[in-house]
C-alpha cells in the first residue's frame, strides 16, 4: 500500500477584488472564490490529473499547494505534516520536495541566464556542491531529461518549446523534488513534442518515484498519464475517480460534456445530431456571482431535461462529492 | 469544379534574414499547393514549418525583409483572375549558386507599393482571413458590430450605414452569436475567447469572400468551445460553401473539416492529397512524417493500455541550415538501405503517386 504523499482538506482560496478606492471602508469588496472547498489526496508514485475549463481554478490549486499563494482556509498535509501555516523559513525544507513546472516557460526562465546557470542555481540553492559534483549533477540531469550537452551554453530564447520544457523539468528535479505540480506542461506544444514530454514525465515517474499533480485542459493527455482524474468546475471538484472511469463512464453531466466535446471522439461517432443536444448552453460563467445551489445548473442538460427541479437551485442543498462506488465520487443530485 | 482551383500557389519562397546569424531563414521554401472551389484545404505541420507564413504571403502581409521573393500565387474567382505576384520579379535580384539562393537583393519599397496596388480589392474582399488571436486582431476601442459594419461598407456594394448595421447583425446571427443585437455594441475585451472568434469569423465572412484563410482558429480555446467553433465552421461550409484554407496543428480539427490536406515540414509541402485517406492511421501510402505525426497523437488504444506514445525523435528542422537531401531524413524511421544514399543527398520532388495524392518521398518512386 503506497503511502499518501499529499492530502488536501477543504482548501479554499478567495481572491478579493476592490471596487473603487474606498471600497474596503464601505465593505464593498468583491470576493472571487477561485478555489472553493476542495479536498483530495495523492499517493506516492501516483499522478492525479486536474481538468476543467479556463478560469476554473486549476492553476490556483497548484499555486496554493506550493504556498506560492497563501490559502484562505483549509489544510494541506504533505507527508504527514500540515504545511498550511508554516512560515517561509519552516517551509524551506519542504520547498525542495515540492516543485512546479510552469505553464509559460518563456516567463519562468530568466532570459538573461544561460541554461547552465539556470540549472546551477537550482542545484546550489538547497545544497552546497563542489565544482566536480556540480558538473556531475548537471550531466546527470541532462541525461535524465534527454537534453543535449551543447545546449548548456544557450540562452532560453535559443531553445525550442520542447527543449525549454525539458529545462523546466530538469530544474524541478535538480532540487530533488518528489512531488511535482505540472501546470499545462504540454500546452502550446506540437503533437510530436508533446509526446516526447509526456513520455519523459512517465519515465521519470518510474525511475525516480515521483508524484504529479497534472494540470491540463487536454483531456486525452490527462487520461493517458493520470491514474486518477479530478474534474473542476467554477472552483469546485465536481467529479473524481480513476482515469478510465471518468473518461468512459462519466457520471456528472459536465464531465460528459467535456469528454464528448473532444473533436476526435465526436468525428468517430455516427450520431452527430445527438451530440448537438448535449452541448452546454451559454458557455460563460461568472465568478463574481457564483450561483446558489449547483453551480453548473444553468448549463446543465439534465437540469433542463428534468424540468428544472428545485433541488438544483436550492441554496441550502448544493451538491457535495459523494462516493458512488469504485472510488468514484460525484457532486450531482442526478448522476448520469 | 472544372474551371480550375481558386488558389494555386507555385513554388513560393519567403525568406527572412537573421542579423545575428547572418543567414537566411527559409521559412517557406518552395511551397506548391492548390485549393479547389468550395473545398477546404487543411494545412498541418509543427510550429515553425511555415504554415502561417504561407498564409501571410498569400495575403501580401509580409513586411519584414526580404519577405516573399519568388513564386506564383494564382487567384481565380468569378470576378478576378490574376497572379498576385505578377511583375514583382523585377524588384528582386537573386544570386544562385548550385541551385541554392545565396543572396537576395530586394527593392522592398517598390515591392510594397506594387503589392498594395495588386492586392487592392482582393485583400479583405476576395480573400479574407481569420487570425490566430482574435482579441489582438480587433480594435479594442471600437465595438465589434461597428468594426464589422466598417468592413461591410468598405468591401461590399452596401453604402448605407443603417443597411450595413443590419447586415452586420445578420452575420452575427449567422455565426450563432447569442443576442446579436446586444453584442453589436460590445467591445472585444467584453467578449470571451470563443465569442471573439465568432465575431472575427463574422467579420471575415461579411465581405462574402471567395477564399477564407483561417489561421489556427481553434488554438487557445477550451475543448468545449473548440468543438463549438469547429461545428460552426462545418456549418458555414455547408451553408455558404466557402472555399477555405484551414491552418492548424491540431490534426483532429483538420480531419473533421478538410477535404484535402497539405502536410508541411521545414518550409515545404511533404504531402498533398485527400484528407480522409491520408489522415486515417491504417492507410499505408503516406509520407513517413505524416505517419509519425499521426502516431504521436494518443489514440484510444494508447489511453486504455497506458502505453508509451510514439515520438518523432529530434526536433523541428532548423530552417536556416536546410540539408541537401530530404528534409525529414534525420528524423525519418523508414529509411531503407536501398534509398538511404538518395535520401541523404537529393531532395525528392512532390510527385503524384495516386490520382490527387502527391508525396515527396523516395519510398514511392525511384529516379
Amino acid at each position: 500500500m503506497a503511502k499518501t504523499i499529499l492530502e488536501v482538506k477543504n482548501l479554499k482560496k478567495y481572491y478579493t477584488q476592490s471596487k473603487g478606492l474606498f471600497s474596503s471602508l464601505r465593505g464593498n469588496v468583491g470576493i472571487i472564490p477561485a478555489v472553493d472547498d476542495v479536498s483530495f489526496y495523492i499517493k506516492e508514485k501516483e499522478t492525479m490529473g486536474l481538468v476543467g475549463e479556463t478560469g476554473c481554478g486549476k492553476t490556483t490549486i497548484g499555486k496554493t499547494l506550493l504556498k506560492l499563494a497563501p490559502a484562505t482556509s483549509g489544510e494541506i498535509i504533505y507527508d504527514g505534516t500540515d504545511i498550511t501555516h508554516l512560515s517561509s523559513r519552516e517551509f524551506y525544507p519542504y520547498r525542495k520536495k515540492m516543485q512546479m513546472i510552469f505553464q509559460d516557460l518563456d516567463a519562468a526562465l530568466n532570459p538573461k541566464m544561460r541554461i547552465r546557470s539556470i540549472l546551477k542555481e537550482a542545484l546550489t540553492v538547497h545544497h552546497k556542491l563542489s565544482k566536480a559534483e556540480l558538473k556531475y549533477r548537471i550531466d546527470d540531469l541532462l541525461e535524465k531529461v534527454n537534453l543535449k550537452k551543447n545546449k548548456l551554453s544557450n540562452f532560453p530564447n535559443e531553445l525550442s518549446g520542447g527543449e525549454k520544457r525539458r529545462v523546466g523539468i530538469a530544474r524541478a528535479l535538480a532540487v530533488g523534488a518528489q512531488f511535482i505540480v505540472a501546470d499545462e506542461p504540454t500546452s502550446a506544444l506540437d503533437v510530436s513534442i508533446q509526446a516526447q514530454v509526456v513520455n519523459l514525465l512517465k519515465d521519470l515517474q518510474k525511475t525516480l518515484g515521483l508524484s504529479y499533480l497534472f494540470i491540463s485542459h487536454d483531456l486525452r493527455i490527462v487520461e493517458l498519464i493520470s491514474h486518477k482524474v479530478a474534474v473542476m468546475y467554477l472552483g469546485q471538484i465536481v467529479e473524481m475517480g480513476m482515469a478510465g472511469l471518468i473518461a468512459n463512464e462519466p457520471r456528472h453531466p459536465y464531465t460528459d460534456i467535456l469528454w464528448s466535446s473532444l473533436v476526435d471522439k465526436k468525428s468517430s461517432e455516427v450520431n452527430r445530431s445527438n451530440e448537438e443536444n448535449k452541448k452546454a448552453g451559454g458557455g460563460g460563467f461568472d465568478f463574481e456571482r457564483p450561483l446558489e445551489g449547483c453551480r453548473f445548473a444553468p448549463r446543465c442538460p439534465v437540469y433542463y431535461s428534468k424540468n428544472k427541479p428545485d433541488i438544483c437551485t436550492d441554496p441550502s442543498s448544493s451538491p457535495t462529492l459523494r462516493d458512488i462506488g469504485d472510488a468514484h465520487k460525484v457532486a450531482c443530485h442526478f448522476p448520469l | 469544379m472544372s474551371n480550375g482551383p481558386v488558389l494555386a500557389i507555385e513554388n513560393l519562397r519567403t525568406y527572412f534574414f537573421s542579423r545575428s546569424k547572418q543567414a537566411f531563414i527559409r521559412s517557406v521554401d518552395g511551397v506548391t499547393l492548390h485549393i479547389e472551389k468550395g473545398k477546404t484545404l487543411g494545412i498541418v505541420g509543427e510550429s515553425g514549418s511555415g504554415k502561417s507564413v504561407t498564409a501571410l504571403s498569400t495575403m501580401g502581409l509580409i513586411s519584414a525583409e526580404p519577405g516573399v521573393i519568388i513564386g506564383k500565387i494564382g487567384l481565380k474567382t468569378e470576378t478576378v483572375q490574376k497572379n498576385l505576384l505578377r511583375d514583382l520579379k523585377d524588384h528582386v535580384k537573386i544570386n544562385m549558386s548550385t541551385g541554392r539562393i545565396m543572396s537576395v537583393y530586394k527593392d522592398s519599397l517598390g515591392w510594397q507599393k506594387k503589392i498594395n496596388r495588386l492586392m487592392k480589392g482582393i485583400r479583405g474582399k476576395e480573400i479574407a482571413m481569420i487570425f490566430q488571436n482574435p482579441k489582438l486582431s480587433m480594435n479594442p476601442f471600437s465595438s465589434i458590430g461597428k468594426q464589422i459594419a466598417e468592413s461591410i461598407l468598405l468591401n461590399t456594394s452596401i453604402s448605407n450605414r443603417n443597411e450595413a448595421k443590419d447586415k452586420a447583425i445578420y452575420w452575427l446571427e449567422q455565426v450563432k452569436m447569442d443576442s446579436p443585437r446586444l453584442r453589436y455594441y460590445n467591445n472585444p475585451y467584453g467578449l470571451s475567447g470563443g465569442m471573439c472568434q465568432r465575431a472575427m469569423i463574422a467579420m471575415a465572412l461579411s465581405s462574402e469572400p471567395s477564399l477564407l484563410i483561417a489561421d489556427e482558429p481553434t488554438t487557445g480555446l477550451d475543448a468545449t468551445i473548440q468543438s463549438k467553433i469547429v461545428d460552426l465552421l462545418a456549418h458555414l461550409k455547408t451553408s455558404f460553401g466557402v472555399t477555405t484554407m484551414l491552418i492548424s496543428h491540431d490534426i483532429d480539427v483538420i480531419k473533421s473539416l478538410s477535404d484535402n490536406v497539405a502536410v508541411m515540414y521545414g518550409g515545404t509541402v511533404l504531402e498533398h492529397g485527400p484528407a480522409r485517406t491520408i489522415l486515417t492511421s491504417d492507410y499505408k501510402y503516406k509520407h513517413p512524417y505524416t505517419a509519425a505525426l499521426l502516431s504521436s497523437i494518443p489514440s484510444q488504444e494508447h489511453i486504455r493500455e497506458k502505453k508509451k506514445l510514439q515520438v518523432i525523435e529530434g526536433d523541428v528542422l532548423d530552417t536556416i541550415n536546410i540539408p541537401d537531401g530530404c528534409r525529414f531524413f534525420e528524423r525519418c524511421n523508414k529509411v531503407t538501405d536501398k534509398i538511404k544514399e538518395q535520401c541523404e543527398h537529393t531532395e525528392p520532388d512532390l510527385r503524384e503517386v495516386f490520382p490527387g495524392h502527391k508525396v515527396r518521398c523516395f519510398r514511392f518512386f525511384r529516379t
